[in-house]
């Protein structure tokens, strides 16, 4: 198991500061989401703990270890991270894409082992791709494009792995799809999972653990039960929500939400009349 | 690998080579004194005659060995300037660099030459240096400017566009001060002629072309990895602006050193790598070697058509080459989406 931790996190973009003192602490073996409106720097935070943006200030810690003191190699055999709607080449295999995940374990020159062919097959058919093995990577649908990136990730055999947005521009079946391979990859092999998603609903069935942010501060962390209550919402996306428990999953759900500052402004509008 | 992959990229290797040599042949016959086919293989046995020697090894062998390395040295700085800019209209042309090294080399000419006409033995092997002078500072330019805590390969291009504008502006300065016979030949060296081509120009640019081609094929995998963007290079554990300024370099003096002896020759960096594409796919182990070996093919190709296609007047190979890719540029133009 790898822990995975923030320490006075500062960081910022130009002369602007999006995060001003994070502390996080992602708790190992478990999903863990990160939730917050737009620009509120949950995908900063993201690319900041996957050393592609550099912090201000502060420190992450990556297995009590600070992560710039740590060789990144030896960083990817412990965190895999999927950016953001990433982009294949053209004409590349989804089997070349996911050999790549073994870089981290390879030699200078990416020849294959034995154990590295069987690492990618096995992550073939974890996501279902056994038969688009050798098909180009931007000839599959937006689903398959999205399990093919998973499938690198994932043979990239990390304990950790962080994912931004992994189910944007999916529609509401893919969306479920990628997640519940994610469940699976976490409850299968205990890997821990660190993401951010926009669906709250999705992130209330699917994490154990949930961070809300506003402004680059956590507003409140903990189980869904916790995190998804009227008032979190209201704070952090200025929403007046209607949550219940979804007879289902026995999750809380949103079922129906408007914007307080329509809803603030009718209520004035009766008290005049 | 997949075993049909492998069978592709070995025919279309062994298809390539073929070529090449057929080409070969056809160029020695062919040029302002034709041989023909059974004299030149005399000649090469060393059984043909004064005449046939002198054209054969003097004049035409050198040449078109040249016309293989510059064509696979650009093809191959092409290729990997798309690699790290993930960009595929990234080429040493288009960025600068080969006007950068043109600049050198001119500057050389001017200052310490006195005439295109009269380069000494020293020159000979000063010019290369200087060419790659030349490009490692407009790559710097490029890379200093572009710069905003790491490079975005956008603006990577862009500044180079911008940069290429300003050297070829600077070489028109120079060029207005010689004199007419020196304008002429600069001109036509400055649109990609392989001049003064003799076996010490070649001794010479041969073996630095030759390391460099290798090492650029150990870096396959790197650019395999660099290719899918720098959020996921630097989570698969790549030093990514490490990797990027050391893969740069190498495809600045792979252009530096081509420009030395050919001249500005552009396109031949961006088609070949997009043909080589097309046919194997992005993978570098496999893209690479077919490119080099198809930049080679082509600009043999151009230099002999352009050789014999209005002999005695010679085409510059550079517009030859220009003119073949043309079509095939706005072709790739016209199909992005």
């Amino acid at each position: 198991m790898v822990s995975l931790s923030t320490e006075h996190l500062k960081i910022g973009y130009g002369d602007k500061t999006i995060v001003e003192d994070l502390n996080l602490n992602i708790q190992e073996g478990k999903i863990t989401t990160i939730i917050g409106a737009n620009g509120c720097g949950k995908s900063t935070i993201l690319k900041t703990i996957a050393r592609v943006h550099s912090a201000r200030s502060g420190m992450v810690y990556l297995d009590g270890k600070k992560i710039h003191k740590v060789p990144t190699r030896e960083i990817a055999k412990k965190m895999a991270v999927l950016p953001q709607s990433p982009d294949a080449p053209g004409g590349l295999t989804v089997y070349e894409l996911i050999s790549f995940g073994r870089s981290p374990h390879q030699n200078g020159f990416g020849r294959l082992s034995e154990q590295d062919h069987k690492v990618i097959n096995w992550a073939l058919e974890v996501t279902g791709l056994e038969s688009f093995a050798h098909q180009a990577v931007d000839a599959l649908s937006g689903g398959q494009r999205q399990r093919a990136w998973i499938a690198m990730a994932i043979a990239q055999e990390t304990d950790l792995l962080l994912l931004d947005e992994p189910t944007t521009y999916l529609d509401m079946a893919h969306q479920l799809e990628i997640l519940k391979l994610l469940e699976k990859l976490n409850r299968e092999e205990g890997r821990t999972i660190v993401m951010v998603i926009h669906d709250l609903n999705h992130a209330a069935r699917f994490s154990h653990h949930m961070v809300a942010l506003r402004n680059g501060n956590i507003i409140r962390e903990g189980s869904p039960i916790d995190v998804m209550t009227c008032t979190v919402l209201k704070d952090v996306f200025q929403i007046d929500a209607e949550i219940v428990v979804d007879p289902r999953t026995k999750k809380p759900v949103c079922l129906s939400y408007d914007l307080i500052t329509a809803e603030q402004q009718v209520a004035n509008v009766k008290k005049v009349v | 690998m997949n075993k049909e992959k492998r069978n592709r990229f070995i025919a279309i290797i062994t298809l390539l080579s073929l070529l090449i040599t057929v080409l070969f042949i056809i160029s020695l016959n062919m040029g302002v004194v034709r041989i023909a086919p059974l004299d030149v293989f005399k000649t090469l046995v060393g059984l043909g005659n004064d005449r046939d020697e002198l054209v054969l090894f003097d004049f035409r062998l050198p040449r078109m060995v040249l016309a293989l390395l510059i064509g696979a040295g650009l093809a191959m700085s092409g290729a990997i300037l798309q690699g790290v800019s993930k960009n595929d209209l990234a080429d040493p042309g288009i960025l600068g660099i080969n006007t950068g090294a043109g600049f050198a080399v001119i500057l050389f000419i001017y200052f310490f030459q006195g005439s295109m006409m009269a380069v000494s033995t020293l020159g000979i092997f000063l010019m290369p240096l200087f060419a790659l002078i030349g490009a490692v500072t407009a790559a710097l330019i490029i890379y200093v400017l572009a710069w905003k805590k790491g490079i975005d390969p956008i603006r990577l291009i862009l500044v180079g566009i911008g940069v290429n504008a300003g050297f070829g502006a600077a070489i028109i300065i120079f060029q207005l001060k010689m004199n007419p016979q020196d304008f002429m030949q600069a001109a036509v060296w400055l649109s990609g002629d392989i001049w003064g081509a003799n076996w010490k120009v070649v001794s010479v640019l041969a073996p630095l072309i030759l390391i460099l081609i290798p090492i650029a094929f150990y870096k396959s995998h790197m650019l395999n990895l660099m290719n899918l963007g720098d959020s996921v290079a630097v989570g698969l554990g790549i030093r990514v602006e490490r990797e990027r300024r050391l893969l740069l370099m190498l495809a600045v003096a792979l252009a530096g050193f081509s420009v030395a002896a050919g001249g500005g020759i552009t396109f031949l960096g961006l088609v070949a790598p997009h043909i080589a594409k097309k046919v194997i796919g992005p993978k570098h182990q496999l893209f690479l070697p077919i490119t080099a070996l198809l930049g080679a093919f082509l600009l043999l190709l151009a230099d002999t058509l352009g050789k014999n296609l209005l002999a005695p007047t010679e085409i510059p190979v550079g517009i030859v080459v220009a003119i073949l890719s043309a079509p095939y540029f706005i072709y790739l133009l016209m199909k992005v989406k």
